[in-house]
């Protein structure tokens, strides 16, 4: 009776906690300073992200960079807007997007974010910022694909914004909304890079790969990873360890399993594991306190601050500036909806700069740099599924 | 092989702790009549505060800190259980919501969304003799409360079998009015126990911000608690039973991770998705051959009316 009771409890705790979102509140009535209109209104553009929530160094944050500090020139510090410092943008930007700064300006956009605690928050959060008027709404991640489609079938005249996936219907297939606009990275591009590079650091021939959820998102960047490490150390990819850790926000796991690959030998680990991955920056971090030479590679964002000494670099992902473009077309009137995919050569994906340093460090960069030019050529076809990753061959150097 | 098994232990070891103190917390509460629904929530606060107290003091103090924390959320839980008979689930339910919003605002206005600072970590003991033993070695290099989380359900499960105030407080937990006509307290008695599962679940929300993290992070601790409240049940509400169950946990996690890295050849056989359930299924398995009838405290949920019969 009890143990009944208690499972009771426990489902009304999820369920009230479903409830619960946190807001974050708005400033109607300022407008961006630095606009480049400033007597034009702020258009508000929402976003809702996803469990992961706020600061997690990765890929919520990459699209809050996006919408708030590329096209809002905004920080969000301690609950409310402030303006940001002009230069942060340019500092915000990674080596190979300076050329961009310039065109990088601040847009009339509100920001009015929502975060998801449950996935029963999706549709809820999209129709509460298109009640509120955001002309466009962003879903920042894979999970929210059909809220953004019930939210977009409702509201005809409201525009959407989904990262990470296409619409799809009931039966997974592929749909066109006239109001969405969809776009998907070549993840596994950015990973060939890092996992080229790991190939050429790793001292003990073994590399190790931590994912979140098994998805075939994260698999891209196993897949990409792997191809990158056979690249440059086949023998490594030989004895690669990919381990999932089955969820995007428990750090205590990403951390077990991080230091499970580093007791097996594995001295450089990338992971796509969310707010997991800075457990698994934490366990390395732990182990190079205590003397052995690992590295981290982080995701989406550059996670360097994270742990400046364990991070070797960190695989990019530009959400921020697919959000940027999309709420620049919005502003000048020219959104459509379209599905887009972004690769290195779209500068959708890439590698963060390295700010560590390790003997060859030079001569691995130069490769690593002459591998990304032959797939911006189309020269080398990364695999993105595992099971074109048996027949990939390794291009010649 | 025995290498393998010396790491699958050190990595339960280091693990376990926060999920060994939450486990006996909510024990001491529920034997003593109280439904412990809220442990999470103190774990919450525990891991926050000793976060927190970490920046400015030393972090073993900073533990206590979060201890001290925990006890605070038990002593509402304990108020509104116990002086005014709330129902003790929606009171449990409750706290876990006001410290799931209250951790990430302040969080939030105090330091970012980033979660707090980095803070020192409670360092971990190397014990030479031992880390070339194997097996034995698994014991070597882990921090303090590795060695408590092994302790304290020896003694705690003799506090609780062995001695006149344990034989008191599983009374009040079964058979509260015949705890009463002896002349003692069953409020008292109520609150102290709460309180004490307090302290034990502050401290393993402590744990986690300062051994197994060097931070508190907005999702400390990710649903921990409940896991301790199905090692509760699955332990019988006994001390000893709750730290077998919550090791078993651990070790089932430790095994999934260490297989999947360990065999990648298996992978290619067995899905992640079947690893990542195989601690649950253990956990079933072992339920199911257990065969008996889980026991939970008699009076357990029913607010103490001196009137009632």
């Amino acid at each position: 009776m009890m143990l009944r009771l208690q499972v009771l409890a426990l489902t009304a705790l999820l369920c009230a906690c479903s409830k619960k979102q946190e807001e974050t509140p708005t400033q109607g009535s300022q407008a961006p300073s630095t606009a480049q209109q400033p007597a034009k209104k702020a258009v508000p553009v929402g976003l809702v992200i996803d469990v992961g929530g706020r600061g997690d160094h990765s890929f919520n944050d990459a699209a809050l960079r996006g919408l708030e500090l590329w096209a809002a020139g905004k920080r969000y510090e301690g609950g409310k807007y402030v303006d940001a410092a002009p230069d942060e943008v340019r500092k915000s930007l990674p080596a190979h997007l300076t050329t961009l700064a310039t065109s990088l300006q601040a847009l009339p956009v509100q920001p009015v974010v929502l975060q998801s605690k449950a996935q029963e928050d999706y549709i809820p959060n999209l129709q509460l910022l298109v009640d509120r008027g955001a002309q466009l709404t962003i879903g920042n991640g894979y999970m929210l694909a059909n809220a953004v489609r019930t939210a977009a079938q409702e509201n005809p005249q409201s525009r959407f914004l989904l990262i990470d996936s296409q619409v799809l219907d009931a039966q997974g297939k592929a749909l066109k909304l006239p109001n969405v606009r969809t776009v998907l990275f070549k993840e596994h591009e950015g990973s060939f890079l890092v996992g080229a590079l790991a190939g050429l650091v790793t001292k003990t021939g073994k590399v190790g790969f931590v994912g979140g959820i098994e998805v075939p998102l994260i698999q891209r960047f196993e897949v990409g990873y792997r191809a990158g490490v056979k690249t440059t150390k086949p023998e490594a990819a030989q004895t690669l360890m990919s381990v999932y850790t089955g969820s995007f926000n428990d750090m205590a796991a990403g951390k077990q399993v991080a230091q499970d690959l580093i007791a097996k030998g594995a001295d450089v680990i990338f992971h796509a594991a969310g707010a997991d991955g800075i457990g698994v920056i934490q366990a390395v971090k732990e182990a190079r306190a205590a003397g052995k030479s690992v590295y981290a590679i982080g995701v989406d964002s550059d996670q360097s601050h994270v742990a400046p000494d364990a991070i070797l670099t960190s695989m990019l992902k530009h959400s921020d500036l697919a959000v940027y473009q999309a709420a620049r077309d919005l502003v000048d009137g020219k959104f459509a909806a379209e599905d887009q995919l972004l690769g290195l050569k779209e500068h959708g994906v890439g590698m963060a700069e390295v700010r560590v340093d390790f003997p060859g460090k030079a001569e691995a960069l130069q490769k690593v740099e002459a591998l990304r030019q032959r797939v911006v050529a189309g020269e080398i076809k990364v695999p993105s599924v595992p099971a074109d990753l048996a027949s990939f061959q390794a291009p010649a150097p | 092989m025995l290498e393998i098994v010396t790491r699958l232990l050190f990595a339960t070891l280091d693990a376990a702790p926060a999920l060994v103190f939450a486990a006996l917390g909510a024990v001491l509460s529920e034997r003593a009549g109280v439904v412990a629904v809220g442990i999470e929530g103190m774990m919450r606060v525990g891991a926050f505060c000793a976060a927190v107290a970490a920046l400015t003091v030393p972090t073993p103090l900073a533990v206590v800190g979060g201890m001290l924390a925990g006890a605070a959320l038990a002593a509402v839980h304990a108020y509104l259980c116990i002086r005014w008979r709330s129902d003790q689930v929606v009171s449990g339910i409750a706290l876990n919501l006001v410290a799931l919003a209250g951790g990430t605002f302040l969080l939030e206005t105090h330091y970012g969304p980033n979660g707090t600072p980095p803070i020192q970590q409670l360092t971990a003991w190397d014990w030479p003799a031992l880390s070339s033993v194997p097996l034995l070695g698994a014991l070597s290099g882990h921090a303090a409360p590795t060695y408590l989380a092994l302790a304290l359900p020896f003694l705690l499960q003799a506090l609780l079998t062995r001695t006149p105030l344990g034989l008191r407080l599983r009374a009040v937990g079964d058979k509260p009015h015949a705890v009463a006509t002896l002349g003692l307290s069953v409020p008292a008695l109520r609150w102290g126990a709460v309180v004490g599962g307090g302290l034990l679940a502050g401290l393993g929300g402590a744990v986690l911000s300062t051994t197994v993290l060097d931070r508190f992070e907005q999702h400390t601790p990710a649903g921990l608690g409940f896991m301790a409240l199905a090692a509760m049940v699955f332990g019988r509400w006994t001390p000893l039973g709750a730290f077998l169950a919550a090791a078993f946990f651990a070790f089932g996690n430790a095994l999934r991770i260490g297989l999947a890295s360990s065999a990648p050849g298996l992978l290619e056989l067995v899905p992640q998705g079947v690893l990542l359930a195989l601690p649950y299924v253990l956990t079933l398995l072992v339920l199911t051959l257990q065969g008996q009838r889980s026991r939970a405290p008699a009076a357990l949920g029913v607010p103490y009316e001196q009137e009632s019969r």
